[in-house]
Order: structure tokens, then sequence, then C-alpha cells
């Protein structure tokens, strides 16, 4: 017996990497086929393979990012039609603070121009429901609206509270009025003042569930109003990662059940099996120790911090998933589909 | 589904991981055989005193496990890191937690508990404690492969489970199932972190070749056969 020499493996090939993965192309190259302002300050983009073949399927709740200049890398929710397989919407806000993103698609992009995107990825999904309650805030709109094209096409009632700074400056509300079967409720800020959430979220309705997106300022209101109805109601998307992960400690980091749309918090200390369990959460675990390989969970997005002993070289890199009881976000958020 | 032979540790198995890999792969087949033709059997005779037979030997196994690793650690522990102090004791736990839950399952098909070495299980427990005088790492090696031979029957238990609505029996070899794969994976490790010199590799594979040759006897129906008579 002899000292440990801790072996580094680092053999994976690209040929063992590719095939862990699906056959079909992460990137597509994609043709601007045509670009539309929908409201101040948004322009709409309709995008195509060049050669007119089918684009992978979606469902709503979907979103795609988008490869611009100098390494910049957006996700827009994709808000056309889903079964429109040859051509994919996304609409984009001009942001006042814009790094490049949406100044380059509002200022640079041009029909017949290419663009890099990924295959759609959705951790915003529609689950069955008697009555949904659409809220949106701004370019929060794009998913909804998708969702709300889905609805009407199936004949379920729904409800929108949809809120903007001006009317002006809020897209889609011909298209949204033009759907079957919804109470829609346009609430510009400047005519109506904020939301009026407790009007729609005063009490929790058996059969209904809450599909929310827009500012963190709104999504956090909505939690709020709705922190002690049934797990599974409430689902929202945030624009970006919630700010309040710049609050928490070194080490700590949040994550989001995909199917419920939860949030847990993991502390510094705690592995994020523990707070999966405190939080009422059956996984299968037996060394938790990063040995067996039985607490693997898929990952939607993430950077991933790789603390066990156990996955390959070719399954790390391919990001999709970690064994919960050792292994913790690199930074931000994680999304797992729980 | 993630694959415990790539767990992480040293390089001690480089140059006899291939054989390594054979026994495992042998053994695991041979005790898939065997637990099929024990069902066959069980489907002709689905007497619950039968399937209690089957599982007396892994019964003892279980319970034989515990005395097994807290004596590796006694004897040898300090010369392992603390992790691996910590992880054997608690598979040694939840050996212990097996012993309780297959005991169970037995009881409720109406069988008794060992609590003394089955005749049956004699060859594969003198083996076992054989290889724990022999060198710190062949007990490892021989439990590695055992746990390895068990995993073989997983399948096989199932489906007969299911067949003839055994709930409590599924149940348990579910949780069994997943612990086996710690078990494995730092049976492993351990083996490929402290094994250094050729005569480390050689008493590893020297255990291995004989628990490959024993672990899977007590799982054909002539073991239970046997047992029955010598009862």
């Amino acid at each position: 017996m002899g000292v440990p020499t801790v072996r580094s493996v680092r053999a994976a090939t690209a040929e063992a990497f590719s095939s862990s993965c699906s056959a079909e192309p992460a990137i597509l190259d994609l043709s601007v086929v045509a670009k539309r302002a929908e409201a101040q300050g948004v322009v709409s983009l309709d995008l195509a393979l060049p050669d007119g073949e089918l684009l992978p399927a979606w469902l709503p709740g979907a979103h795609i990012d988008v490869m611009l200049p100098d390494n910049v890398v957006r996700q827009y929710s994709l808000c056309g039609d889903c079964r429109n397989n040859r051509a994919w919407t996304i609409a984009v806000l001009r942001e006042t603070a814009s790094r490049g993103g949406s100044r380059y698609i509002h200022d640079h992009l041009a029909v017949g121009d290419r663009m890099q995107v990924s295959r759609p990825r959705n951790n915003f999904r529609l689950v069955d429901a008697e009555h949904y309650l659409f809220i949106a805030g701004g370019i929060g709109i794009t998913p909804i609206l998708a969702m709300a094209r889905q609805i009407a096409a199936q004949g379920k009632p729904w409800t929108l509270v949809y809120g903007g700074r001006t009317r002006g400056a809020m897209a889609f509300i011909d298209t949204l009025r033009a759907l079957r079967g919804g109470q829609i409720h346009i609430c510009p800020q400047d005519e109506c003042g904020l939301l009026d959430l407790p009007r729609f979220l005063d009490r929790h309705e058996d059969g209904t569930k809450v599909y929310c997106c827009g500012p963190e300022a709104l999504i956090d209101a909505v939690e709020k109003r709705c922190s002690d109805w049934p797990i599974g109601t409430l689902h929202r998307e945030r624009f970006a990662p919630s700010t309040k992960g710049a609050a928490l400690p070194k080490g700590a980091f949040e994550v989001e059940l995909a199917r419920s749309g939860r949030r847990l918090v993991v502390p510094p200390d705690t592995s994020l099996l523990m707070v999966l369990e405190e939080a009422g959460y059956t996984i299968t675990n037996s060394c938790r120790a990063g040995i067996c390989g039985t607490c693997f969970i898929r990952v939607l997005s993430g950077e991933l911090e790789h603390n066990d002993d156990v996955l390959s070289d070719a399954e790390r890199e391919a990001g999709d998933g970690l064994l919960v009881c050792v292994s913790r976000a690199k930074s931000g958020l994680l999304v797992l589909d729980l | 589904m993630v694959d415990v032979r790539n767990v992480r540790g040293g390089n001690g198995l480089d140059g006899i991981s291939a054989e390594v890999d054979e026994i495992l792969d042998a053994v695991f087949q041979r005790t898939r055989q065997a637990s099929e033709d024990f069902f066959v059997a069980f489907d002709r005779n689905p007497d619950p005193k039968v399937l209690s037979g089957w599982l007396e030997p892994r019964c003892w196994r279980e319970i034989d496990y515990v005395f097994l690793l807290n004596e590796q650690i006694r004897r040898y522990g300090l010369g392992f890191k603390r992790n691996h102090i910590t992880l054997l004791a608690k598979q040694s736990f939840q050996e212990a937690e097996h012993y309780e839950m297959v005991g169970r399952a037995i009881e409720s098909l109406g069988g008794t508990v060992p609590t003394a070495l089955p005749t049956e299980v004699e060859p594969w427990s003198s083996f076992l404690w054989d290889c724990l005088d022999r060198h710190p790492l062949a007990a490892i090696a021989a439990w590695f492969t055992s746990e390895t031979s068990a995993s073989g029957s997983f399948e096989p238990t199932f489906r007969a489970a299911e067949r003839h609505g055994l709930d409590e029996v599924m149940r348990i070899y579910k949780r069994i199932e997943t612990d086996e794969k710690f078990h494995t994976g730092l049976g492993r490790q351990i083996l490929s972190t402290y094994a250094r010199t050729d005569g480390d590799r050689q008493e590893i594979l020297r255990a291995m070749r004989g628990m490959r040759d024993l672990a899977w006897k007590t799982f054909t129906p002539e073991s239970v056969a046997l047992a029955k008579m010598a009862s």
C-alpha cells in the first residue's frame, strides 16, 4: 500500500463527448426573414433555416440563446405560434443600459442577416389546468403570448393581466385581443398605476395555474401574494437571474425547481441534497459523498461545480446534470429538472 | 445512468483493470443466471418458505459484512484517509440495515432469520475472512466482487417480485440496489487509491478470482435445496 496518487482522468475524447449528446447540431444557423416594430423600443424578428427546412419543435415557455457579436449571448423567449415550424419569432426590447445585445439587434441586424442560435430550451412549461392566469410585465409578455395562443387554441379559459410603462411601449396588444377565450386587462402604468395584484391574486382558486413573467419587482410581488398557495400553482420566469443572489453569502447559491417554479437557497456549508430534503423532496441517494451516483439530477441551466468522484469527464462537460450530494453551482442560479 | 466503474481514485489498478472488469462481468453474469434459474424454479413452486430459504444466505452475508468491515477498520483503517474510514463505517451501517430489512422480509415469508453462519454460506464467509488476514486490500477486493455479484440478482428479483406481488421484497431490494452502487464504487475507489505494488495487485486479483468462483453459488436453486436438506 502506498501514498494515494489521485489520478486526473482527462481522457475524454471529442468522440466520447459527442456520443453523449444528441446527433442533431446544438447550434443552428438561421436567417432573419422579417423584422417588425411591435411597440416603442420593441422589435420582433422572424428566424428561419436558410434552406426553408423545418425547425425543431418547441412548446410555449421555450427560449433560445442568441449568439451576437463580441461573444455576447442573450436569451429570448419564442413568442410566435409553436405550430409554425418554418419560422421562430422573438421580440427584443431596446435596453437603455444595453451592453451590445439589444442595441445590435435594433440598430444593425437586418432582414437577410444570419445569426446563430441554440435549440429551444424550456424552463417555463405550461402544465395542464382548468384555467390560466397570466401576469406579464413589459417584454415579459413574450412567453406569455405563446402560452395564451396555445391555451386559446385549446378553448380553455384564461385571464391576462399585462402591465407596461405606457400603452405605446406594450407589444402585441392587438395580437392578444384577437385570441379567443381570454379576459385581457391592459394596464399601462401611466394610466392605471402599478398592477392591481390583490384584485387578481386575492385567493387561490382550485384548478387555476398562474404564469408570471416580467421584471424582478413584479415577480417578487406575485411570489409574495402566492407564498402560501399550493406548490406548483405559481410558475414564473425572470428576465435575468434573481438579484437576490447578489445578497447571498459567498459560496451560497440559488436553485429553481423547473416543474414547480419554486426557488431555494443553498447555504455555503449545506449540500444541495440537504436543502432539497428539507424542502420535502425525496431524492434517491446512498453515500452522500459523490461516489454512488444515485442522486444524479438533471440540470436545465446554470454553471456547475462538480465535486463528485464518479461522473466521467464527458458527463461533466455535457453540463446537463450533477450529483446533488456534493456538487454545487459555480455561480448564480441552477435550474433543476425537478 | 452513472457508472460507478468510472469512480475516481488513484492509479493502483492500472495494469490489471481489464482483468478486474472481466471478473466483475463474469460474477455478475453468473449470479444473474443463478438467480434467473432460481426464480424459474420458484415460479413452478411459489412456496414462500423456498424464497425465504433463498434470502437467508443473503441475510447472513449482510451481517457478516458488518463484522468484517468493522474488523477491517480496526486492523487497517488508520492506513486509509479519514474519509475512507467514514465511508467504510457508513457501508457497515448500511449492511446492518440490510440485515434488518432482509430479516423482516424473511419473517414475512415465514422463514427464520439466521443468527449463526448457515452451512451453505461457509465457503464464502471463510474465504472473505481469510482474505482479511492475508492483506489490507484483499478483503475489500473480495467484498467488492461479492457485492457486484449480488447486483446481478436484482433484475431477476425485481421481475419475480412483480410477478408474485412481493411488494416488501421489491421495496427492500430497491433500497439495497441503491446502496450497492455506493459499496461497489467505494470498493473500487479504495483499491485504486491504495494499491501500489505488484504484490498488492496480485493479492487483489487473487481475492477477486476466488470470490468470483464462490459468490454466485448461493443464488442457485440447488443451493436452496441443499440447505433445506441440511436443515
